[in-house]
């Protein structure tokens, strides 16, 4: 080409992005004022709130570790902990933390409890609220009574990780790595992806002309779409040591969806990941204070590809650590990975596709993996092949835009 | 046309120089042309077979020391059980970095050597008498810190020691434990022994090739992983607060015994330096070892010998070592500094062996650090 058309191509393209830019100034001309940290405010006081994420992340916290302390636990208490009232409705204190008992919240009212999956699904999300309850249950029934027995296939019991000793059931699974690991989809990744960063949550009813108009709620200092974003940020960043810059400890804040966060993120092959989640926190929540609701909107979907993979790379890492450990002939530890890959299976039925309502893997799609995961012979993970490991790994794999051994290594 | 013709004279003569280059390239002999087979003969027959040997005759004798003692709980028969246990637990620091075979698959060090000990589960086994030493966690209630404890942590004086075996609540109780732990020691050091000398010792010596799965690659790798993670990070560097900030003199070995502590902490190193040049046990011949294994390859590094690298690293670290007091409690606790000290040079042999060493027999690391979750 001469390089006469050439710049006469490059000019014409030139006016080209001129219109477009037209376009854009037609809608007032915002623009959008990012911040450096998570840090906004109204009338020079902070309009960020998110305590009640906060609070929740704690009680799930004060759950796991309550279920594998033999001498104090019961059913009764582990229950009312999931629920946060007692079996009749009525008011408790299970937590030790007082903050936490003086709060009505729960960890179980916001199990699979988003509004774009479970809404109009109140019979799967019972499933999913009965399958905690069910596994804090076994806790106490079958592992609780065997403490002082070693586990072998068919009987729960102890077996050794290391100098550790893992506490298994008969199948051997480790039940408090279940409840955690699947929570962080349940819960967190739930409410982020399915509800708070919902169009149906944040675009409900007048909250885009009241946020247009900074019209802020009775009584507090932000917009109904302010506080849900930051709602779904609370999921993630709550209990940061710097919840304005919260990537500063990210992997050490809790031991849900931000730690591993920061742990996928240690792999030089997602290494930007909690990077990039964050930003488009940031850029999001920016650009709802500028009523910019497009830009949110490609946030919204860069949040849910990355979480979404943090989700999917940990269960295929787990699923092929304890792959590696049980030939090395190392059982226990190989069953701590393979029950915290079961969490992290299970979590994948509460991802999101960008821009879609579908989750990269349905719930059927899991149930029907963990069932090959136990499915191997009477006694689950005591049975399982590294053929099962390795084709449950690339189901899920192929679900992403990762490999087996980009998630494998760390 | 002529494009094509460069291209291709390029590819000719890039090949040329690749060539050239893979042939010059490494210097000295194939790792795998060392006679693997000899140095794992002189590793089992003369190192690691008559370590166990030892170490069981000394177990043996502990078993039946405790046995007096139970019968007989005077002062002297906790003296003379006292004397095999150090004995033993001397011993003990020269096999403890060979946790393969049969020590693997019972996770013989976990059973032998966690400290710092529980000292409130020993109370509830004891006063429970229920107890399965089996259980993994159990194996901070039993072995040589164990007994540490019993011997010498019950009490301030040995008459109140004694009164705990003799006179106090549970006394039967008590006795009991000490022979049951030192019976569960004895027995499966025999265990350990045995299967090498029976089973072992020729899978392990006919092993000889290379890849994570031979006799070698597995060996060093225990060998390095015992070096940082036991001797290196548990003898020194928790105790001097190295990962915790904080010194922690209750985390020393020997804890209640107290001037025991840099005599294992010696013991151990000089096993490790021993292993490393091929020494036979108790004496001062040597057989194909890491040692000749590097001279063989001819593995140099800032222009020394990396063997001799090595072993000036292990005299400096003995010779700190040898300076800090008799009772690593009182180190920690009166100048830690010296204590952090000798972890430096402890630490600096980690990076000889697990980097330059392991690079240069192309051994692959087959450990990594637990996520701790």
């Amino acid at each position: 080409m001469k390089p006469f058309y050439l710049l006469l191509l490059l000019a014409f393209a030139a006016t080209l992005f001129i219109s477009c830019d037209n376009s854009v100034s037609n809608d007032d001309n915002i623009e959008i004022d990012e911040p450096a940290s998570y840090d906004f405010s109204r009338d020079g006081e902070s309009s960020v709130a998110y305590t009640g994420q906060t609070t929740r992340i704690k009680m799930a916290d004060e759950l796991f570790v309550s279920m594998s302390d033999f001498d104090q636990s019961t059913e009764e208490l582990l229950l009312e902990m999931y629920r946060n009232q007692t079996e009749n409705g009525g008011n408790t204190d299970p937590y030790t933390d007082a903050d936490l008992n003086g709060s009505t919240k729960s960890v179980k009212s916001k199990v699979a409890a988003s509004t774009d999956y479970f809404s109009t699904n109140a019979s799967q999300s019972a499933i999913i609220k009965n399958d905690f309850e069910a596994w804090i249950t076994a806790q106490v029934d079958e592992v609780f009574p065997n403490r002082n027995e070693l586990a072998e296939p068919g009987k729960a019991g102890q077996i050794a990780d290391g100098s550790n000793a893992r506490y298994v059931s008969a199948k051997g699974l480790e039940y408090d790595q279940l409840v955690n690991k699947s929570l962080i989809g349940a819960l967190m990744t739930d409410q982020i992806l399915n509800h708070y960063l919902s169009g149906s949550v944040l675009d409900e009813g007048t909250n885009p002309e009241d946020n247009s108009a900074g019209e802020t709620e009775d009584e507090a200092n932000y917009t109904t779409m302010e506080h849900k974003w930051d709602e779904a940020y609370g999921y993630i960043y709550g209990t940061s040591a710097d919840p304005k810059n919260p990537n500063a400890t990210i992997g050490q804040d809790d031991r849900f969806l931000n730690k591993y966060t920061g742990q996928v993120s240690e792999d030089e092959d997602f290494e930007n990941t909690a990077d990039d989640i964050f930003k488009a926190f940031k850029k999001g929540r920016a650009a709802i204070v500028a009523g910019e609701y497009e830009v949110r909107d490609e946030q919204v979907e860069i949040i849910q590809e990355n979480i979404s993979k943090v989700l999917g790379v940990r269960a295929v890492y787990y699923l092929q650590a304890g792959k590696n450990q049980l030939s090395d002939e190392n059982d226990g530890s190989a069953f701590h990975s393979l029950s915290e890959g079961y969490g992290f299976l299970y979590s994948l039925q509460f991802t999101r596709i960008p821009g879609t309502e579908q989750p990269y893997l349905t719930h059927n799609d899991v149930v029907g993996l963990l069932n090959d995961l136990l499915g191997d012979g009477p006694n689950g993970l005591w049975d399982v092949t590294s053929e099962t490991l390795d084709s449950v790994s690339e189901e899920i794999a192929s679900r992403f835009e990762f490999t087996i051994e980009e998630a494998a290594s760390n | 046309m002529k494009r094509v013709t460069l291209s291709v004279l390029s590819i000719i003569i890039l090949t040329v120089i690749g060539y050239s280059c893979s042939d010059d390239g490494p210097s000295g002999p194939d790792v795998l042309d060392f006679d693997r087979q000899s140095m794992l003969k002189n590793w089992a027959d003369n190192i690691i077979i008559p370590s166990f040997t030892a170490l069981s005759e000394k177990t043996e004798e502990l078993d039946s020391t405790a046995e007096r003692f139970a019968s007989e709980p005077t002062l002297i028969h906790l003296e003379e059980l006292r004397g095999a246990w150090e004995a033993a637990y001397l011993s003990f620091q020269n096999v403890s970095m060979f946790e393969m075979g049969q020590a693997m698959q019972l996770r013989y060090r976990d059973q032998m050597n966690i400290y710092p000990t529980d000292v409130v589960e020993i109370q509830n086994n004891i006063e429970s008498g229920s107890y399965n030493l089996e259980l993994p966690s159990l194996n901070d209630s039993q072995g040589f810190p164990a007994l540490d404890y019993l011997l010498y942590g019950l009490s301030e004086t040995d008459s109140g020691i004694l009164e705990y075996y003799t006179t106090g609540t549970n006394s039967e109780d008590y006795r009991t434990y000490v022979t049951d732990l030192t019976t569960r020691i004895d027995e499966l050091t025999r265990e350990v022994n045995l299967h090498w000398i029976e089973t072992y010792r020729d899978e392990f010596v006919q092993n000889d090739g290379g890849g994570a799965n031979a006799s070698v690659d597995m060996t060093v790798n225990d060998y390095i992983f015992y070096y940082e993670k036991a001797l290196r990070a548990g003898k020194v560097g928790i105790p001097a607060g190295v990962f915790s900030g904080t010194p922690l003199s209750t985390h020393l070995e020997a804890y209640y015994r107290k001037d025991l502590s840099t005599d294992l902490l010696l013991q151990a190193l000089n096993a490790t330096q021993d292993f490393f040049n091929g020494k036979h046990f108790e004496s001062d011949e040597t057989g194909e070892s890491l040692n000749s294994y590097l001279d063989y390859l001819n593995t140099i590094k800032n222009s020394d010998d990396l063997s001799t690298l090595i072993n000036m690293q292990f005299d400096a670290a003995r010779d700190k070592i040898e300076s800090l007091d008799d009772n690593l409690v009182n180190q920690v606790e009166n100048d830690n500094a010296q204590m952090l000290s000798a972890y430096d040079e402890l630490q600096m042999n980690v990076v000889y062996m697990k980097v330059d060493m392991l690079q240069a027999l192309n051994i692959n690391v087959d450990y990594v650090d637990a996520d701790g979750d």
